[in-house]
């Protein structure tokens, strides 16, 4: 056994054993740090195909940040740090990854099924031939990676769509975050106040009494 | 080899010379090249945590000068042995846990903080041929390595289950998840530059073929190298952004409930992670190793420690920046102007080439390095001197308004209180 064997055993035992430890988990706190667990143990097998770019996507994008989301969402949830956070959802949850999973099963395994006309599975993946050396990855792939990128037969649409996509959601950051005029806030409040007036039973409207005091001195005079 | 090419390639000759003792032992295979790799490992590992503790005795030095002090005087010469000293104070420290800690968590966190920050080392090139992985995405993993901390500051913030150590963890998110964004994209034009993402590419990009020092990219992109620098300063959650462990609002933030050895693997965190920033932005900014008469990795000391010490002197001489306005410099000022930057470089390095070969490839106008340099600078310049003359109008501009509004209901006020002299109503 070699150590690339070992290493790709361990990584995947990382990444099974995380993945089933998220759904075990009494504390979601816990869970969404398995669930970290789980992202790291795939970055290691990037590593292990050689695919360093991913491996580095993978670890920034995942790890850095969208388990950061999950955890504050965790965070924000009510009684996040209650004992029983399974529910009666779990036959529900059961059928649907089954489902799943034989789907994956099927797409990428090696079986070969025919629904209706077309041929699903049976998918020849490259394989080691004992004896002869494992074909190294060129040493100019994110080169390509790159160029398929902006290259129109292959992903520039793609490509641009999610650059559009960051650019509005950045805006759109800037936006929401920006600095109120009085004005908008004066109207901001107002639509809250009309919506709240809609959904609250008539005698929830205090604000009534205080706005005759404020209006009193004037219209004393 | 000559004398002076023996001290200049002095670490690579010894650590060439354990290899071959190693493989001498055990025989060429997979078990000797574990054994080699994890020997460089160790002595890495050993050199950043003595760089460590000469980090901090160097700060608290620095610091105290600037501010009218001596520092540490008493423990040998010059208080040099007053790291050792609080090793052992730290070592003898109890070492507490809270009662309703979350066990697992809170002792996992600070392993995690020092593990990833060492882990950043790997592929930083020391001098030529020093490098523990030359991989072809440095950049990139060295700022992916980085990012991990937030998590382990997270894990540090609710482990503890302290309302102080929570509120420094939510802050911390929020400030090093903000600025990885500027520090990733003034990346850019130094890869765009480079044609490369590995460092010992960028650090080669800024040298001349005999090895003396080319153009830094300093000068192509001053605009970037100041956004990174101040990015960095962010990331590793030193003054004036320490925000994440402000003594003055929240105790110490996020590692109030460590003691001990945990305690000092969060400050060991803190400056492993500083002294990264300051050697990541000596070769993607300043030419790396690269550098005349002196041993490549003593010109790498020495532009490291110059960079450290403006960390420290910025640590002793700015007062820390609210919340609001870390968030407004990152995303109104830093992260637009980074955009427009690279959307310039992007262009100028198209239209501008200076190989040959590109040029026949592309297209665009031959020009020299140095005549490129300065295209990139002015463009830099240009880019930063009016964004910030269009954001200093829209200040004033916002302020005018402000200013007259209450300047308005003043003059209301004035009207509604002379209707009242004689025979106001009483409230």
């Amino acid at each position: 056994m070699t150590i690339s064997q070992i290493l790709f055993i361990v990584m995947s035992l990382v990444v099974l054993g995380g993945g089933v430890m998220v759904v075990a988990a009494r504390n979601l706190f816990h869970a969404a740090l398995f669930l970290i667990l789980s992202f790291f143990g795939v970055t290691g097998l990037y590593l292990l195909l050689d695919a360093s770019f991913f491996a580095a996507a993978q670890f920034l994008v995942y790890i850095g940040a969208i388990s950061i989301l999950v955890i504050f969402a965790v965070m924000l949830t009510r009684g996040a740090m209650a004992a029983q956070p399974a529910n009666s959802q779990w036959p529900a949850a059961l059928v649907v990854s089954a489902i799943l999973f034989a789907i994956i099963a099927v797409i990428v395994g090696p079986i070969a099924v025919t629904i209706g006309e077309r041929q699903f599975g049976d998918v020849s993946w490259p394989s080691v031939v004992e004896g002869q050396p494992v074909p190294a990855v060129p040493d100019d792939i994110l080169v390509r990676l790159g160029q398929s990128f902006v290259d129109f037969n292959q992903y520039a649409a793609l490509f641009l769509l999610a650059a559009v996509l960051i650019l509005v959601a950045m805006v759109g950051a800037i936006w929401v975050a920006r600095d109120r005029t009085p004005r908008e806030v004066i109207e901001e409040r107002a639509e809250l106040a009309e919506e709240s007036q809609d959904m609250a039973p008539p005698q929830h409207q205090l604000p009534v009494k205080n706005a005759e005091a404020v209006e009193a001195p004037t219209a004393g005079h | 080899m000559s004398v002076i090419d023996t001290i200049n390639n002095l670490i690579k000759i010894v650590g060439d010379a354990v290899a071959d003792l190693v493989v001498g032992i055990l025989g060429a295979g997979q078990i000797a090249d574990l054994v080699i790799m994890g020997l460089g490992a160790l002595v890495l590992c050993t050199a950043v945590a003595l760089t460590f503790m000469g980090m901090t005795w160097a700060e608290r030095k620095v610091v105290a000068r600037i501010q009218n002090r001596v520092g540490p005087n008493q423990a040998g010469p010059f208080g040099l042995l007053q790291p050792i000293a609080d090793g052992i104070k730290m070592f003898t420290k109890e070492d507490t846990t809270p009662a309703s800690a979350d066990r697992w968590v809170y002792n996992a966190a600070p392993l995690i903080i020092a593990t990833f920050a060492l882990l950043t080392f790997s592929v930083l090139p020391f001098a030529p041929g020093v490098v523990g992985a030359n991989i072809n995405i440095g950049v990139f993993f060295v700022i992916a390595v980085g990012s991990a901390s937030t998590v382990a500051i997270l894990m540090a913030g609710w482990g503890s289950n302290n309302k102080y150590s929570l509120l420094g963890a939510f802050r911390t998110v929020a400030q090093l998840v903000g600025y990885e964004v500027p520090m990733l994209l003034n990346v850019i034009p130094v890869i765009v530059l480079s044609g490369s993402m590995s460092l010992v590419d960028i650090v080669q990009r800024q040298t001349l073929a005999d090895g003396n020092p080319g153009i830094p990219f300093i000068v192509y992109l001053p605009l970037s190298a100041l956004a990174f620098f101040i990015a960095g300063v962010a990331e590793t959650g030193r003054s004036p952004f320490d925000l994440l462990e402000a003594e003055s609002e929240i105790v110490a933030g996020f590692h109030v409930e460590y003691s001990g050895m945990k305690f000092a693997l969060f400050m060991l965190g803190e400056y492993v992670n500083t002294l990264a920033v300051s050697i990541v932005f000596v070769i993607l900014f300043l030419g790396g190793y690269a550098g005349p008469i002196l041993p490549s990795y003593i010109w790498l000391l020495i532009k490291t420690a110059l960079v450290f010490f403006v960390f420290m002197w910025l640590r002793g001489t700015l007062p820390r920046v609210r919340v609001d306005q870390l968030m407004a410099l990152n995303w109104k000022v830093m992260v637009p102007l980074s955009v427009v930057n690279i959307i310039a470089v992007l262009i100028l390095a198209k239209v501008f080439v200076t190989s040959p070969g590109l040029q026949s490839a592309n297209g665009g106008i031959l020009v020299a390095p140095e005549a490129q340099a300065l295209i990139l600078f002015v463009a830099n310049i240009v880019i930063l001197l009016s964004g910030l003359s269009i954001m200093a109008r829209r200040a004033r501009v916002l302020r005018l308004a402000e200013e007259a509004q209450i300047e308005s209901r003043r003059a209301a006020n004035r009207a509604t209180a002379s209707n009242f002299i004689g025979g106001a109503p009483a409230k």
